[in-house]
């Protein structure tokens, strides 16, 4: 019985085990690590991401980072700023979808930093979804400025 | 029974005396090891010669031959003793004390059957754990000494906590029943651990199989049934004090029990502290996607914890009516691992490596009181049996307040806490209208009330409702042959309450305008669920050898959290959406037992199939919400097939080996992730066990050596989000042995352990850090003393 069930796992289904990839570490990847950013300018934000199979949708959040909850996975430290009490900070919170059927795709988004939130340390977060349900995240500390 | 044994043993010592050549002879005195008493009317048996001892506790045993001698005393309310000794012509008198049984005989045996004999008769696939394998294998947590059983494995948090895994399925589809109550906590949750006691257990029944028919709803794949202790005897008192000490966790536990009865009126008691630091991984650091975490001194920071737990019961026994009312509170503090929270990574100015003990934020605390009563009553060809219980759990999960999306940064640290309270009642009626049949018939009832508060939303509040009614039929067609046949219909009302946000969300809405709204995440609610379970058995003894049958079908009601959870777990990053139309979940299973047991070897096999019609789980889909990926409760077609293997034998003198396999395969045949394996699937895993017995040295009684080596391998079957598992082997060695202090006192039991000897680091697939790879505790050196009295 146990052998006859190990050797029936030859499924019809070719599953799909593979995360999709992200990453910024390229020229025009954005931000990288510890970018400062200036209030009231435009920026795009843009990372690379690739699958085996097939790109679903893709996020992008930026949060402050005031308190010093959590730091980024690019391998650099920031000098980070005293942790203070937030008052008004830069909440950017959205998810896309990407076209079907892609394997590889470069996300491009454009964002001004208003003139009335809060200055200081931000985190942005990047994460991107396959067909699958498989996830891959990357994320950046950056910093707002006057 | 009484007359029976003797005259057998008569028998056979007087056909034994034939064959006897030497007419040397054994003088003893036998007498109660507490009071020094004689002890008359003991039993005493040796080959080839049988006495009995007289008022004055003398015995003579006759025609015995010369050289070392073996016998065996023995006597009704006490523990039998064997000893040998060396026959020649200068003979002494052998003093012989026995010591009291606390327990009152079991009512199966005076009928006529073991226990070993009632379980092979029943067709319900199950495995019976001792007291004796529980403190012989003891590990932190009552799942981790489990999960030496073949098909048992566990889901553990952190050194100190851990739940119930059997065949691949745990959380909610294991039930756990301690004092024929269903242990009702918070068993969805992932970093939730059984809140049991793991002192002062006697036996635990394991059912690897759906066990509805019993168990009502959750016991799909199987029950970890805490059976109540035996009554102690009349007049007696004993009790027991262990202590233990560990390295890896620089844990210090120390639990004591009492029992005592006079004649009709017992009580036990027992308390239990143990107090542990973090515990120390063999590694460090820790690589966590592109994190790396540094350890301080080997030590996962914040994975300390205490538990103190107490418990008191007061019986009163009769002939034909027993009553049992205990009382039992465990409470818990248990950190979690600080540098990630589930997956969130967080830094902290918290000075976490100041201390290995303390336990800082993140943390959880649970407190889980326990009131039962189990009362029987015999009548003339009816038993009735009747449990009732209430339970309070109250668990909070603290972390530091953190701003999460529109939420703005918490005033205190309760993330989450939830209370929750169950009253059970379960009567059940077994009948013996003649010698074939033994029916048993009965009714389960149940209420949950479930209420919820800090500032993170997982699970809405709720009341749910349960009645259960069931009849079996065990029927005797030989005395070989045993048919079990049982239905059962089952009748569940869940009322899940409204929540909304306690900060506004920011809407970007169509025209351009934005609004602040409170959302709401979760509506009131009423849904009914109706369900019918069955099972139907046989087994078949002939001579050494068992075989069993089972096919049954069982179900599980979907839990508040699948049906209505739609809220963000921020450390897992996602955003958890229930379904209103969920059904229940109904599991349909065949199992095969075949046991073969002789004197010298044994060989088991135990093969299942399992089909799920619509197998409830968290399904990570493509989309996002607020930038977290959304996971759906969703239920398809699982297949899963499997079973274990085991043999033992004991062929060469005083050294016992034993070889277990474990094995299940698990497809989801249906919906988003069709061809995928389910989560948490254990790998195929083999357990090795070797137990030498030394003779007595010095003032070491019976020392026993064991060595279990445990081989692994990788785990390759996964489903998002997992990450495949490598394979391990890992040994494990223990030394038990009694000192003998005093003579008139009982010896001392000592346990010497080395948990993963060569302090290899490796990772199991079912632990939840294994999330966030991390590996499994390095080596530990446990000592554990238990002193009877």
């Amino acid at each position: 019985m146990l052998l006859i069930t190990s050797c029936s796992s030859d499924d019809s289904i070719n599953i799909d085990e593979e995360k999709p990839t992200i990453t910024i570490n390229y020229t025009e990847g954005f931000p990288q690590a510890c970018e400062q950013l200036v209030k009231g300018e435009t920026y795009t934000f843009k990372a690379q991401v690739t699958d085996n199979r097939a790109l679903a949708s893709y996020s992008l959040d930026l949060h402050h980072n005031f308190d010093h909850h959590t730091h980024d996975d690019q391998g650099e430290t920031c000098d980070l700023e005293p942790i203070k009490v937030a008052v008004n900070p830069f909440i950017y919170m959205e998810n896309f979808n990407i076209e079907e059927g892609l394997t590889t795709y470069e996300i491009d988004i454009s964002i001004t930093i208003p003139n009335d939130i809060d200055t200081g340390d931000y985190h942005c977060a990047y994460s991107v979804t396959d067909v699958t349900g498989w996830q891959s995240r990357t994320s950046i500390d950056i910093k707002i400025i006057e | 029974m009484f007359y029976r044994t003797l005259s057998l043993w008569l028998c056979f010592s007087f056909s034994s005396i034939l064959f006897a050549q030497d007419s040397f002879q054994i003088k003893g005195i036998v007498a109660n090891a507490k009071t020094l008493q004689p002890i008359e009317g003991a039993n005493i048996i040796g080959k080839g010669s049988f006495s009995t001892s007289s008022s004055t506790g003398i015995f003579t045993l006759k025609n015995v031959s010369e050289g070392d001698y073996t016998f065996t005393i023995s006597h009704l309310g006490f523990t039998s003793k064997t000893i040998t000794v060396n026959v020649g012509n200068d003979q002494e008198t052998h003093k012989i004390l026995l010591e009291e049984s606390t327990t009152a005989l079991d009512k199966i045996e005076i009928n006529g059957k073991t226990k070993k004999r009632e379980r092979n008769e029943s067709p319900v696939v199950s495995q019976l754990v001792t007291k004796e394998f529980l403190s012989n294998n003891r590990e932190n947590s009552l799942m981790q000494t489990l999960s030496k059983i073949p098909g048992v494995s566990t889901i553990k948090i952190g050194s100190g906590q851990s739940k119930p895994v059997i065949r691949g399925l745990g959380f909610n589809r294991v039930a756990v029943v301690q004092n024929g109550i269903k242990h009702e906590a918070q068993q969805w949750g992932n970093d939730h651990g059984l809140e049991i006691d793991q002192y002062g257990i006697e036996n635990i029944q394991i059912v690897k199989g759906p066990a509805s028919l019993v168990y009502g709803s959750d016991a799909i794949a199987g029950v970890v049934d805490i059976q109540p202790n035996k009554v102690p005897l009349i007049n007696s008192f004993s009790g027991e004090v262990n202590v233990l000490g560990e390295s890896n966790n620089d844990l210090l536990g120390i639990s004591a029990g009492i029992q005592a009865r006079k004649e009709k009126w017992f009580y036990r008691g027992r308390i239990t502290y143990r107090d542990y630091g973090d515990y120390k991984v063999p590694t460090d650091k820790i690589n966590y996607e592109s994190y790396i975490f540094e350890l301080y001194d080997n030590n996962l920071r914040n994975t300390a914890g205490r538990e103190a737990n107490a418990s008191i019961s007061l019986g009163y026994v009769t002939d034909k009516f027993t009553s049992e009312t205990t009382i039992s509170n465990v409470n818990a503090k248990n950190g979690f691992f600080a540098n990630a929270h589930g997956l969130e990574v967080r830094t902290s100015s918290i000075d976490y490596d100041s201390s290995n003990r303390d336990i800082d934020l993140p943390y959880h605390k649970v407190n889980h009181f326990k009131i039962t009563n189990n009362t029987s009553l015999a009548l003339d060809k009816h038993t009735i049996h009747a449990d009732l219980g209430f339970q309070n759990n109250i668990r909070e999960e603290h972390s530091e307040p953190v701003p999460h999306g529109f939420m703005p940064t918490p005033s205190n640290s309760k993330e989450r806490s939830f209370n929750k309270n169950t009253f059970s009642l379960n009567i059940k009626d077994a009948f013996k209208p003649n010698e074939q049949h033994d029916i048993v018939a009965g009714i389960n009832l149940e209420y949950q009330n479930n209420t919820i508060g800090g500032w993170g939303f997982l699970i809405p509040e709720y009341n749910r409702f349960t009645i259960g009614s069931f009849a079996f039929d065990q029927f005797e067609i030989n005395s070989d042959l045993h048919l079990l046949a049982g239905v059962r219909y089952d009748y569940g009302q869940i009322n899940s309450k409204s929540y909304f946000d306690w900060y506004p969300s920011t809407i970007n809405n169509a025209n351009g305008s934005t609004s602040y709204v409170y959302l709401q995440r979760a509506q009131d609610k009423t849904l009914n669920f109706g369900n019918i379970s069955a099972s139907l058995g046989l087994s078949y003894l002939v001579k050494n050898t068992t075989f069993k049958i089972n096919i049954g079908k069982s179900f599980r009601m979907p839990l508040a959290n699948e049906l209505a959870s739609d809220g963000v777990n921020y450390h897992m990053y996602r955003y958890e959406k229930g379904n209103l139309d969920l059904d229940p979940e109904e599991s349909y299973q065949l199992d095969i037992d075949i046991d073969h047991t002789t004197k010298n070897y044994s060989f088991g096999i135990s093969p299942f199939v399992n089909f799920f019609e619509n197998f409830i789980y968290l399904n990570p889909t493509s989309n996002y919400y607020e930038t977290l990926q959304i996971y759906e409760y969703t239920q398809n077609k699982v297949f899963r097939a499997g079973g274990e293997l085991r043999a033992s034998t004991n062929i060469i003198n005083n050294l016992q080996l034993n070889a277990s396999a474990e094995y299940v395969y698990s497809r989801q045949t249906s919906g988003p992730k069709e061809g995928f394996t389910i989560p948490f699937s254990p790998p195929l895993s083999g357990l090795f066990s070797a137990n030498y017995q030394f003779k007595d040295f010095l003032f070491f009684k019976q020392p026993q050596l064991i060595a279990d080596y445990r081989i692994t391998a990788k785990q390759n079957e996964i489903v998002p989000p997992e990450e495949k598992t490598d394979g391990y082997q890992v040994l494990n060695m223990s030394l038990l042995t009694q000192i003998e202090l005093f003579k008139t006192k009982r010896p001392l039991d000592v346990k010497f352990k080395l948990n993963n000897v060569f302090d290899t680091k490796y990772y199991d697939h079912t632990s939840f850090y294994r999330l966030i790879d991390v590996p499994e505790a390095g080596r530990n050196i446990s000592i554990a003393l238990t002193q009877t009295f």
